[in-house]
């Protein structure tokens, strides 16, 4: 018996065709329609402009497009137009406001997403406006993103050779009042104690201590067996390197390399979505991969006790939130504002080269490529993270397998924090 | 009481940045608080999507996000069609970002099938505005600002009128340019250029191609997420707000014998060639070097 069911509120929609066999789902087919075309668009434009129409992609990590758009261009410059370094100040500012929008889409995923939806699935009726929590964080942390971006959504301050911004310490200062207000909503309403508190907890056993809406989600979901299902492939696979993810594959937690050469994207039918797979397996990315590919303690203690299931995916993309403010902090404290913000000419010619950048979004490794010939684009590829997650027969779908009821299954591919507009871009 | 108005949100093809934008906002559930939400692509509403396209809901304010494409369909409804079905009910039309009212980025990937609602880049579709002229507010930015979506729908619940332009967007917000406000002005009064990116000093307009003094828009009188800008922070301004967004080569400003090919907003050729003329033959010592030096 096929079910159909579409999906909204996921960054546009998505349609999943359930197959069911004797009451238990045995194919998930999940098709995306919102196709716009903007590798088609990029071709023939001026190198430079993709750092423009790439954040275009996704209202939601629209940053981290900026952030591998740049790094695409600047891998090309190295490789075959001048050799150059940016400097830590900009490395740094980068990253923090990269940072910034994850924390913004994973609190955004918690409160729009996970408590209304979870609330749904187990009919649990309440009254509580978990939009104006999501709206709190996220106008706050993005105000701290856009001292240095300009704006959020659709900043362009990443440019070849550093950003655009000079900052000085008024703004570093206002920054940093921002995240230490996100922070203090977190350990007041989150974790329900001190931020440094839960980040030492290395422990399963030691999460008894959390209190807040972070214990409530861990503690319905459990209840509710989410600890035993939604387990996928097991193998993870992460690319960007920064303060927050280290570079590498991993299977169940056995970590090892990984190589972008080895990342192939195939067509699908009936689907504008195409599929990607790792020496032709289907990996699994985000931050539960990220924990996972990092060794954090605490990540590996969920997963021994949880495997890869829904509490797991869940938890992992929660404590990433809280691991992203630290850094976000940190990197605030200690901002030379006195280097360079940018060590590239802004006239130097991109006449011909190929280059890829990586940036880790909030859904997982973003990679961008570009192939520049005679000044202009010749060909754009960009493979999103959700394609990782969300291709048929890919993490999500698998996730969904086994299970009896398609609300479920549903809620279980929600955790995924699915985004419909990346998917297809 | 009276009854709250009923506010519709509209999706086609878009990329969600302007209901992330509109959900940014500060003051986010006092402005809604005056309505009776609807559809909102990232809330939960009283109404499901299904609701909307089966049409069983109703619409007093439509807020459509997104370009029209002729064949987009979501769940077998077409999108075009729909909005059309709300916006005849809707006693006001607000087109909110440059997708929806121009056509935008994506209008670039078939042309002749994608448009704004009321316009086609700069062209107005006269069928849509003879149904629909007064009744329709443009609002258009790559994304919107929330902080100009929020003006309109407080202006229509406080029932004072907006006055347009004559691609019915709210005067009080386009009739300034980008360039109002922004803190790089006394640069660009003597003529000072950026030299390249990521410096406190100088403007972009002459190089970076900051197009701020000739974009229609308050960017730098209401700031983006209340603390900043583009061009406050050495980004050029790309003429989001535009109908002819994005234009080419975003980052260098084209150029005639050094002068900037685009003037700004008004400004005869001549007028800006005399004042550049006069401002050049000053050396202004203390534009010309850094404002802060930290070894101090």
């Amino acid at each position: 018996m096929i079910v159909k069911k579409l999906i909204e509120k996921i960054e546009g929609e998505a349609e999943l065709e359930f197959d069911f066999q004797d009451g238990v789902i045995r194919n998930v087919d999940i098709k995306f329609n919102l196709y716009r075309g903007i590798e088609e668009i990029l071709k023939n434009k001026a190198p430079r402009d993709a750092l423009v129409i790439t954040p275009r992609v996704c209202g939601i990590c629209n940053h981290a497009h900026l952030i591998a758009s740049v790094g695409a261009l600047e891998d090309g410059i190295n490789r075959s137009v001048k050799k150059f370094e940016i400097t830590e100040k900009a490395r740094d500012i980068r990253e923090f406001t990269l940072a910034c929008e994850l924390i913004q889409n994973h609190i955004k995923w918690l409160y729009l997403t996970i408590f209304p939806n979870l609330n749904r699935v187990l009919n649990i009726q309440e009254s509580k406006n978990y939009a104006l929590k999501a709206m709190y964080v996220s106008n706050t942390v993005t105000k701290a993103l856009a001292i240095f971006a300009g704006q959020w959504p659709h900043s362009s301050y990443a440019v070849p050779g550093g950003v655009t911004c000079d900052p000085t310490f008024v703004e570093v200062m206002q920054a940093k009042s921002y995240i230490e207000d996100v922070i203090r909503f977190f350990e007041n309403v989150v974790l329900g104690i001190k931020l440094e508190e839960f980040l030492a907890i290395k422990s399963v056993t030691n999460l008894d201590k959390l209190k807040g809406d972070f214990a409530r989600i861990l503690f319905m979901l459990g209840k509710n067996g989410f600890g035993k299902i939604g387990q996928s492939y097991d193998r993870f696979i992460v690319f960007g390197n920064s303060k927050f993810s280290m570079p590498g594959k991993a299977t169940a937690t056995t970590v090892s390399g990984a190589d972008i050469k080895f990342v192939q994207e195939f067509e699908q039918e009936g689907s504008f979505a195409k599929a990607v797979k790792y020496k032709d397996k289907f990996f699994e990315a985000g931050p539960l991969a990220r924990g996972i590919v990092a060794k954090e303690p605490v990540i590996k203690s969920m997963h021994k006790k949880y495997k890869d299931s829904t509490l797991t995916r869940v938890f992992a993309r929660i404590y990433e939130s809280a691991k992203l403010l630290y850094v976000a902090n940190e990197i605030l404290k200690n901002l030379r504002i006195m280097q360079d913000s940018c060590t590239l000419d802004s006239k130097i010619r991109l006449e011909e080269f190929e280059g890829i950048g990586v940036a880790e979004a909030a859904r997982g490794s973003l990679i961008h490529k570009t192939e520049i010939e005679n000044g202009k684009i010749k060909d754009y590829q960009i493979i999103t993270p959700t394609q990782w997650n969300l291709a048929n027969g890919a993490a999500a779908a698998k996730a969904m397998i086994g299970l009896r009821s398609e609300n479920i299954a549903s809620f279980v591919f929600k955790t995924f924090d699915v985004c419909s507009v990346c998917t297809t871009h | 009481m009276a009854r709250k108005p009923k506010l519709l949100w509209i999706q086609s093809l878009t990329c969600n940045g302007n209901s992330h934008s509109f959900f940014n906002h500060s003051n986010l559930f006092s402005i809604l608080s005056h309505f009776e939400l609807i559809y909102f692509p990232l809330i939960e509403t009283k109404y499901s999507l299904e609701d909307v396209l089966r049409k069983k809901v109703h619409s007093d304010i439509l807020i459509i996000e997104g370009a029209i494409k002729e064949d987009l369909t979501k769940g077998g409804v077409n999108i075009k069609e729909l909005i059309h079905h709300y916006a005849k009910e809707s006693r006001y039309i607000i087109t909110a970002g440059t997708c929806a009212t121009f056509g935008g980025i994506f209008k670039q990937s078939e042309p002749e099938k994608i448009s704004g609602f009321a316009f086609d880049k700069e062209n107005e579709k006269e069928d849509i505005l003879s149904l629909y002229e007064h009744r329709l507010i443009s609002l258009p930015g790559c994304p919107i600002h929330p902080k100009w979506l929020s003006y309109v729908l407080l202006m229509i619940i406080n029932r004072r009128r907006i006055p347009l332009d004559e691609k019915n967007r709210p005067q009080e917000l386009y009739g300034f340019t980008v360039h109002t406000g922004c803190v790089r002005n006394e640069y660009f009064e003597w003529k000072i250029d950026t030299h390249g990116f990521g410096h406190k000093e100088g403007c972009s307009f002459y190089e970076n191609g900051c197009q701020g003094p000739f974009t229609h828009g308050s960017c730098n009188k209401i700031l983006w997420n209340d603390t900043s800008s583009k061009t406050v922070v050495g980004t050029p301004c790309f003429g989001c707000t535009e109908p002819d967004f994005p234009k080419e080569r975003l980052f260098s400003t084209k150029t005639n014998m050094g002068i900037p090919q685009k003037m700004p907003l008004g400004i005869p050729k001549r007028a800006y060639l005399t004042v550049t003329g006069i401002a050049k033959s000053f050396k202004i010592k203390r534009l010309e070097k850094k404002v802060i030096d930290y070894e101090k």
